[in-house]
């Protein structure tokens, strides 16, 4: 399924123009190295070529790769969100060590790897409040806390600007003028 | 099991540039396909790592394809050619502008991402 340029290290795609994930990827970074001096797994920006992400994987979206996070493994398998977490942190030294729970398995349910999963939603729900407008609109709950930190920072004397429309990111065009 | 088959694409039928209702167009191609193009064409000016260009993209897709036959749609990713955002001055994505024989001829800046919404707005300046 993978061509012959995709190294055999498993790549996590990360979302550029996100502040949590540029942070992630750059723990990864510092972290994903063997013994060895090898990378244990490679992180790289989703960027903006549809068919560049295509020739890594075939069945990989741009726009679901920017979704939701994507471990592209060796053997053209993808693992995505809670999933594609855990590969990561038994990929990485530091965290190899309690990366084996998230396969247990009793009764037939993973029940680390369902807190895993819901972590990551958690936090992939929250990624809008750190000003981050390529991660999806926030969900009820984060607007709420949203609005309760603007109020806070506008009695505090920090007025909030608000977008002039909701549908509508002032980001795209920043980034790529950068 | 750890290892875990690819999943299918969910939610978008084709990934932009294999195919679907909207084609892509860069700034080699801009000038023969929407300015030099016949009939009414719209031009969305989007970005991959928008997130409300991400929710409008199935739309648009289905509403390009209802107008197929008497519009066309293409789409620049102002990532890759921001030199066309900065020609016609985009100022975020979403942007949809409506071009007829090469002249703007109507805009719209983060369309509410509803059938009937689009629908309007790129089939009424053409009106």
């Amino acid at each position: 399924m993978l061509d012959s340029t995709t190294p055999p290290t498993p790549i996590l795609l990360y979302d550029d123009q996100c502040g949590v994930c540029r942070g992630i990827a750059r723990w990864v970074h510092r972290a994903a190295q063997a013994k060895t001096g090898e990378r244990t797994i490679i992180e790289r920006p989703i960027g903006s070529d549809p068919d560049a992400l295509r020739a890594l994987n075939p069945a990989l979206d741009i726009w679901e790769a920017y979704a939701t996070i994507h471990v592209l493994m060796p053997n053209g398998s993808m693992k995505l969100g809670g999933e594609a977490v855990a590969e990561v942190l038994r990929r990485v030294r530091s965290t190899r060590w309690f990366a084996w729970c998230f396969a247990i398995r009793i009764f037939g349910l993973r029940p680390f790897q369902a807190v895993l999963d819901l972590a990551y939603a958690i936090l992939a729900d929250i990624r809008p409040l750190f000003g981050c407008e390529s991660c999806g609109s926030p969900s009820r709950p984060v607007r709420a806390t949203r609005w309760v930190i603007r109020s806070v920072r506008a009695v505090l004397g920090k007025p909030h600007h608000p977008r002039p429309t909701k549908n509508f990111s002032r980001h795209a065009v920043a980034a790529a003028v950068k | 099991m750890i290892d875990q088959p690819a999943p299918p694409v969910r939610g978008h039928a084709r990934a932009p540039g294999s195919g679907g209702s909207i084609r892509t167009v860069t700034s080699e191609t801009f000038g023969p396909l929407v300015l030099a193009g016949e009939g009414p064409i719209v031009v969305e000016f989007m970005s991959y790592g928008c997130a409300h260009c991400r929710v409008i993209e199935p739309i648009l897709q289905q509403v390009a394809e209802s107008v197929k036959r008497e519009e066309t749609a293409f789409r620049v990713n102002i990532a890759v050619d921001p030199e066309l955002a900065a020609a016609y001055e985009i100022q975020g994505t979403p942007t949809l502008i409506m071009f007829l024989n090469g002249s703007v001829i109507g805009r719209a800046e983060g369309p509410s991402p509803t059938v009937p919404n689009l629908l309007a707005i790129i089939t009424q300046p053409f009106a």
